[in-house]
């Protein structure tokens, strides 16, 4: 078994070029965010003036602060309906199931730039002719827009991981007549946590880089960063947004550490977290 | 003084545009009535023909100002010392044409969140038409008298009452010398090098009216012209004829297509191409061409969105750009002549680089010409659309 | 797309004995909050846009009118000119969904055997991480790398692999590397946890009844691999057929897809009719490929089915 054959080789090199290939441009991003020129793609010499650059930049920095405010928004919602939906396609699957399912599928089928014309006018018909002027506030707007897709993603997961697991201890639960509340936060819930934490963590990835739909619905004061980048990508980038996506990668990476540290505690490792992700 | 130059050529065609934009407006007025009748959504406002008074009456500035223009057209700098000496934070948002400035403006309207705009001048009397604008109050914005006469009360607003200049500029194109070995001159020679040594490495203006433009250009005709005979034959030659050689639309190649190569051939507005040409590695490798024999004049300007928040920091703002020294340092960023007085000679006494990209003399500012928005919008944006497609095949 | 932790398989589940007190509720109760969601926020704006496409352009600055209803609109989205956008878009799509399915078989297949089981984690963690930068940002990645004087073309000119710049930018090829860098983690990810899931004892048992490596794979890997195979195909099928951004990027004109014709008619041109009829003309291309892709799937798994029931008996 362990001789090596020409598969097993092939197979080795084949892996290293899918990974040469995976991190080439971002290393090429993080190479270029220390360009010191004016234009991103244009290299010039050296330097960290495109860090200190973001800090006179209060676009940037908001940019990615609506960025992130969103993103967290959209994954709760996202989460705590997916969740809930989930739990019911897993637990209490009715006649209603294949309609819902039917909804889910169509919602995840549709290609995000009709959301995004859809929503438009939508938005524009609530906060003006129906008088809700919450559909006004840009991030309520990138909040609904973003969650959609995300809601869909995490009821598969959580159905996916409550369908693996026996039922009976709920059942017990039910037995010991825990009131049903008490039930789904004490038993239910801690079942699904890893499959709710993947969930929310792929939301919270999807709304980060959500551009499309993004784009349509954002109002002033609210742009999000890819939508930034978007508009700076017609007038010439600037090497400012490559040291901020150097910023963002680190600090996800933290993020993600921090995650895995918390969710190997909780008895889950790390390739179990990426395999619930996978799942959806 | 060649600044005072372009008086006479841009006065002498103000009346006949007048009266074009106000036929115009009045054609204008009956296609709104009948489409809000019809649209139950986004509906344009037709009650408020004139726009409305202004909302700023000289009190304390608010502390945020939302600016929603074409993409990095201000120098950063200026804008972060305005907010540290004035106090209002600047959001800038970024549009892509009049037209999606336009649909945005209408779908909110009046809550897009927007202080000031940056429109595009013959867009500026509909805009006006369908309430999307307030009116200026001149008297927050003495530093007007810094502006050229030349580049004020221009026919879409002749009393500055809604707008005033923020930059205007031309449309011509870039090559590349080491590619291109013979001289090109005027649009038939950037159509005869684009269908032949630069097939495939040309691009054009994402926008709809230029693309039109080579056309119309290079073959002497009216580029406003609303005959369907010339738009067909537009259509069939830009389809046809054009679309198999064009290997992007970009309408800012001196972003990064200049600097990296990209093209061949690239049509180009002059500051744009100024930017790019700067920041290529071998700035004598690129030759700009004015377009010839007939171009664009195009001039983008500073207005107030109606239902603007912040009214009284947007006044304070287009105040503070139009000082002579701001004025110098916007024309240096963003490379187009800003319409301040005396622009050009204090630009070359600092010594600027490639001024002759920035400043025309009266004979080339005679052959360029204004967009009129008129019956044919609709079509044009039509036959760019299908020159994308076909270009895309 | 059933997910088992490992070590955490259920036993089968029994068929509940009684039906405790608690599943007295409606049994859709707590779906009922997605639903309304997905209602107030997917359904209602999809269904206006589909109104839309009956419509018309009423005037410059109209968007659409409903007051005569026509099918011009989807006549219009499917004339010749725009006809050949939509075409593109399935080439693309289709190309590029294969390619990554040629990339990700062998390399999820490593990683799911072959690649040491301790560093099994970060491995699969560090596909994802070009995920964590944003998709313009890592398109543009691409496009210092390709251009003329970028830095594959001079690295390949040092080498003498080429005597002239490379000319890839703005061409399908580029556009194709671009969707494919994309949207490969989307299809890696759920094919790693399908091969994941075809447990050792089975390869084995395929391997003792005589069927070598290569049949092992076709014969028992690949099938039961199938359901997430199938779900990677279709999480990068389906945004790749409605994304344009990273087409347009790096192909420029030969990018134009058809989500860059829905957009142009909200963003620019303002016809919110036909860009709607469009939009539903591309939703529609999208249901029916993967409807036709799943029968021929479906057909072609027979003789596969007949196969794998010669070689391994009664064993599967």
């Amino acid at each position: 078994m362990n001789r090596l054959t020409l598969t097993d080789v092939s197979l080795k090199v084949w892996a290293v070029i899918v990974f040469v290939f995976l991190f080439a441009p971002i290393a090429v991003i993080i190479i270029y965010s220390f360009n010191e020129g004016r234009l991103l793609v244009a290299w010039d010499e050296f330097g960290f003036g495109s860090f200190a650059a973001i800090v006179t930049k209060p676009a940037i920095t908001d940019a990615v602060l609506v960025s992130i405010q969103t993103g967290f928004i959209a994954a709760l919602i996202a989460t705590a309906l997916g969740t809930m939906a989930g739990v019911a396609l897993a637990r209490r699957a009715g006649k209603w199931a294949p309609a819902f399912l039917i909804l889910l599928v169509l919602v995840t089928v549709t290609p995000e730039i009709v959301d995004a014309v859809s929503l438009l006018p939508w938005m524009v018909f609530l906060g003006q002719d129906v008088g809700l002027s919450m559909f006004d506030n840009g991030i309520v707007r990138l909040v609904v827009g973003h969650s959609l897709f995300a809601t869909a993603v995490v009821a598969y997961i959580v159905r996916s991981r409550l369908v693996g697991i026996d039922e009976s201890l709920e059942e017990a639960a039910a037995d010991l007549y825990a009131p049903p509340f008490k039930r789904f936060t004490q038993i239910t819930l801690p079942l699904v946590m890893p499959a709710v934490l993947a969930g929310g963590l792929l939301s919270f990835t999807l709304s980060l880089d959500n551009t499309i739909v993004s784009a349509f619905v954002q109002v002033s004061g609210s742009t999000p960063w890819p939508v930034y980048v978007l508009s700076a990508v017609r007038t010439g980038l600037r090497p400012e947004i490559a040291a901020v996506s150097t910023i963002m990668l680190l600090l996800t990476l933290l993020a993600l550490g921090l995650v895995a540290y918390v969710l190997r505690r909780a008895g889950d490792s790390a390739t179990d977290i990426a395999k619930t992700v996978g799942g959806g | 003084m060649s600044h005072e130059q372009p008086i006479r050529i841009l006065a002498s065609t103000s009346a006949t545009k007048i009266m074009k934009s106000e036929l115009n407006r009045r054609r204008f007025l009956a296609l709104s009535g009948a489409a809000a009748s019809a649209a139950a959504l986004a509906a344009c406002s037709t009650d408020s023909d004139t726009g409305s008074a202004t909302q700023a009456t000289g009190g304390d500035l608010e502390s945020s100002l939302s600016v929603y223009s074409w993409g990095d057209y201000d120098d950063p700098d200026l804008v972060s010392e305005f907010t540290d000496e004035l106090g209002p934070t600047v959001t800038f948002d970024a549009f892509n044409s009049n037209e999606e400035l336009i649909s945005k403006l209408v779908a909110a309207r009046g809550t897009s969140g927007y202080d000031i705009v940056v429109p595009t001048g013959p867009f500026i009397p509909q805009m006006i038409e369908n309430g999307l604008l307030s009116k200026l109050n001149l008297d927050l914005i003495p530093n007007i008298a810094d502006m050229d006469p030349d580049f004020l009360g221009r026919d879409w607003d002749p009393n500055n009452e809604y707008s005033i200049c923020k930059a205007w500029g031309t449309t011509g194109f870039v090559y590349d010398k080491t590619k291109i070995t013979r001289e090109l001159t005027n649009w038939s020679d950037f159509i005869d090098a684009a269908q032949n040594e630069a097939s495939g490495k040309t691009s054009v203006l994402d926008d709809p009216a230029p693309l039109l433009g080579i056309y119309y250009w290079a073959n002497g005709i009216d580029w406003n012209t609303t005959d369907e005979a010339d738009l067909a034959a537009a259509e069939e030659f830009l389809t046809t004829q054009l679309a198999p050689h064009i290997s992007a639309f970009d309408s800012y190649p001196g972003g990064a297509a200049i600097p990296q190569a990209q093209h061949m051939l690239m049509q180009s507005w002059n500051g744009d191409a100024r930017i790019g040409i700067m920041e290529s590695e071998d700035p004598d490798r690129w030759q700009w061409v004015l377009g010839s024999p007939d171009t664009e004049l195009w001039m983008d300007n500073w207005a107030i969105a109606e239902g603007a928040p912040n009214p009284e920091a947007a006044h304070a703002f287009i105040n503070y750009v139009l000082t002579p020294e701001a004025s110098l340092r916007e024309l240096d960023y963003i490379g187009y002549h800003t319409g301040g007085t005396g622009i050009e000679d204090t630009a070359r006494a600092e010594g600027l680089e490639m001024l002759d990209l920035v400043f025309f003399d009266e004979e080339q500012i005679s052959t360029m010409h204004t967009q009129a928005i008129g019956d044919a919008q609709q079509r044009i944006v039509e036959i760019w659309d299908k020159t994308k497609a076909s270009a895309g095949a | 797309m059933t997910t088992t932790v490992e070590g955490r398989t259920a036993p089968p589940r029994k068929a509940p004995s009684k039906r405790p007190r608690w599943l007295k509720l409606p049994s859709f109760a707590l779906a009922i909050p997605a639903w309304a969601w997905l209602f107030a926020f997917f359904v209602a704006p999809v269904a206006l846009v589909v109104w839309f496409s009956f419509g018309y352009k009423p005037g410059i600055f109209g968007t659409h009118a409903n007051d005569v209803l026509s099918f011009d609109r989807y006549a219009e989205a499917l004339s010749p000119t725009f006809f050949t956008t939509f075409q593109n878009t399935l080439w693309v799509g289709v190309v590029g969904t294969l390619i990554c399915l040629a990339i990700s078989i062998p390399f999820a297949y490593w990683l799911a055997f072959k690649a040491p089981i301790a560093r099994r984690g970060i491995l699969l963690a560090m596909v994802m991480i070009p995920f964590w930068t944003n998709f313009l940002v890592r398109t543009i990645g691409w496009q210092i790398i390709l251009a003329p004087s970028g830095i594959l073309s001079e690295a390949l000119q040092s080498i003498g692999m080429l005597n002239e710049p490379l000319e890839i930018l703005y061409t399908r090829t580029a556009v194709l590397i671009g969707v494919v860098y994309n949207y490969l983690p989307l299809m890696i990810l759920p094919m790693f946890v399908a091969f994941d899931r075809v447990s050792l004892p089975m390869r084995e048992a395929s391997k003792d009844l005589g069927a070598g490596r290569w049949s092992t794979f076709m014969n028992v890997t690949l099938p039961l691999a199938k359901p997430g195979i199938v779900v990677g195909i279709l999480l990068v099928y389906i945004p790749l057929m409605g994304d344009y951004i990273t087409a347009t990027v790096l192909g420029g004109a030969k990018g134009n897809m058809a989500g860059q014709m829905v957009a142009n008619q909200f963003q620019t041109a303002q016809n919110w009719a036909l860009g709607s009829a469009m939009a539903v003309v591309l939703v529609l291309t999208i249901l029916t490929t993967v409807g036709i892709a799943a029968l021929v799937a479906w057909l072609a798994a027979w003789p596969l089915r007949a196969n794998q029931r010669l070689v391994l008996g009664d064993k599967s």
